[in-house]
């Protein structure tokens, strides 16, 4: 059968959540999809469901409501997955910085691979960030797919083989390498 | 035994572009009930105004409520800025000042428009219309120096001039834009998924439309003639070519018609502008701190946007007051879908073309 994971990379899809953005953002997110910036000629597609993409697009900084739905967003992503914070207030808060209702961007929230700035960020740079992204998928997926020892060796006293002890905890191996 | 089932709608959607949900209670297919929560992107603009930002920086502040609309709020604050002044801004100023306003409604509406066919099903029109939507995006740029966040509206006047080798450029792109919406009008009015199937959805009488409230497009759909621009007199808006636009059904279709007819009565003003700029400087030098109260409307891309603001007399102001147009018209909303099918939702909800971010501030 179709071996999914060679394809991830050919046709991500995309997540977009707005956490508090002005819509600047946004529209230049929905500017990338339409033919003169034409997004699609990577494979991407918009999706409204986050089970079903690989890609997580955010915008503005992150306000009190939002922040629950923003984190339960990621979660239901299936791994691996790529976290593009989209404009300025989405990577540090930028105008919105000190105002009560308003956290100072995403990242102290969820785990953040690729910083896109500007106010608003022109299709551009949200191309060369998706792009940047897409690497980054590819990267995680080879990730996953190495193969990681379960067991140490075991250990020989009086003649006898002991694997009492030759239990490993997931990562210690790769830790010593 | 209750008979009715609740269905949210958002708060994150595909047919949303922003955080708003919807709670519809409905009795088999039909909706006999709405909650709507708007609060989501709430961020405290109007608080950080009066504690953190002095009057002169507020104008681009206040620009980040909303993108698409960011030019009017800057431009209203400003301009009650001024009436606290008593500043007299030229008339070059004043007449870049309509240019850009309109240029933000012609993308505005173009945006609406295009994801009014999104959520028709109809995605090549989508793309078409958003594709065309770039000619005004270059406008935008070529003028400001950005695409959305423009900053370009300064106390005094407007921060930058019109370069003119730049006017032939934005007269060949208004003149395609224009020839593309003559051929949308056609599209909407005899395509069949874009006319008879929004034909009697999302109905607003003319009664009603009085009765809760609604501003905008959403009310001159319904024959209410209502229009800021038609109303004051700080801008130049007769001169340039003004016409009011309305229909009388009330219905999706309606408010999509009345959007493309605005579309080509502010190109057309746009050209005026560009034909009769008149000479002079773009910036007037202002002194004083604001002291007393102004309130200012202007017409904003979704209705009436108003500004109240009081100062002073020091750098800081007493009170920073946002009236959105998105959040007049949510009684109207609530009450177009009353009676509706469900399935047709998200393409009532894509014709009154809602701002959140407005709505919030």
């Amino acid at each position: 059968m179709f071996d999914l994971k060679k394809y991830r990379k050919k046709s991500p899809w995309i997540l977009h959540y707005n956490a508090g953005s002005c819509n600047g953002c946004d529209i230049e997110i929905l500017a990338c999809l339409s033919p003169k910036y034409d997004l699609e000629r990577f494979g991407v597609i918009n999706t409204g469901n986050p089970k079903q993409s690989d890609i997580f697009l955010v915008t503005g900084p992150v306000t009190f409501r939002t922040r629950e739905r923003l984190v339960e967003l990621y979660t239901q992503m299936p791994e691996p997955k790529v976290v593009i914070a989209v404009g300025s207030c989405a990577c540090t808060g930028c105008v919105f910085r000190d105002m009560y209702n308003v956290e100072v961007g995403i990242d102290r929230y969820i785990p953040v691979d690729v910083y896109v700035p500007g106010c608003a960020s022109s299709p551009e740079l949200i191309i060369d960030g998706v792009v940047k992204g897409l690497e980054i998928l590819e990267q995680k997926t080879k990730e996953m797919e190495k193969p990681f020892k379960l067991f140490k060796e075991a250990t020989t006293d009086d003649g006898i083989v002991n694997r009492r002890h030759s239990a490993l905890k997931v990562g210690e191996d790769d830790a010593k390498d | 035994m209750k008979k009715t089932i609740n269905i949210p709608l958002g708060s994150q959607h595909i047919s949303l572009l922003e955080p708003v949900r919807f709670k519809f209670e409905c009795e088999n297919e039909k909706i006999i009930g709405v909650d709507a929560d708007v609060g989501f992107v709430h961020r405290g603009v109007e608080k950080a105004c009066t504690t953190s930002f002095k009057f002169d920086a507020i104008g681009y502040v206040v620009a980040r409520v909303c993108g698409l609309c960011a030019i009017t709020h800057s431009l209203t604050y400003t301009a009650a800025v001024e009436k606290l002044l008593g500043a007299q801004i030229t008339s070059k100023a004043k007449y870049l000042r309509i240019l850009l306003l309109e240029l933000d409604r012609i993308h505005s509406h173009m945006l609406c428009l295009s994801h009014t066919c999104e959520n028709a099903g109809f995605e090549a029109m989508f793309m078409r219309i958003m594709g065309d939507r770039e000619h005004i995006m270059e406008i935008q740029e070529l003028i400001t120096g950005n695409r959305v966040q423009f900053d370009y509206i300064s106390i005094g006047g407007v921060n930058r001039d019109l370069a003119p080798e730049s006017v032939q450029k934005i007269k060949e792109n208004l003149y395609i834009v224009k020839q593309k919406v003559q051929g949308y009008m056609d599209e909407f009015t005899n395509n069949w998924s874009l006319s008879l199937k929004f034909k009697g959805i999302g109905m607003l009488s003319l009664d009603d439309a009085y009765m809760y409230n609604a501003i905008g497009p959403l009310a001159r759909a319904s024959g209410l003639r209502i229009d800021v621009r038609n109303e004051i007199d700080y801008l130049p808006y007769h001169e340039v070519g003004y016409k009011m636009q309305t229909h009388t059904d009330g219905d999706i279709n309606a408010r999509n018609l009345v959007r493309l007819a605005e579309l080509v009565n502010s190109i057309e003003m746009c050209e005026n502008i560009l034909n009769g700029l008149p000479e002079g400087d773009i910036f007037t030098k202002i002194k004083g701190k604001p002291q007393g109260e102004a309130l200012m409307r202007f017409e904003a891309p979704r209705g009436e946007l108003m500004y109240y603001i009081k100062g002073n007399g020091s750098a800081m102001l007493e009170r920073v007051r946002i009236k959105t147009p998105t959040f007049s018209c949510i009684p109207a909303f609530s009450h177009i879908f009353l009676g509706g099918d469900y399935a047709d939702a998200p393409a009532v909800l894509a014709s009154f073309d809602p701002c959140m971010s407005c709505t919030a501030k």
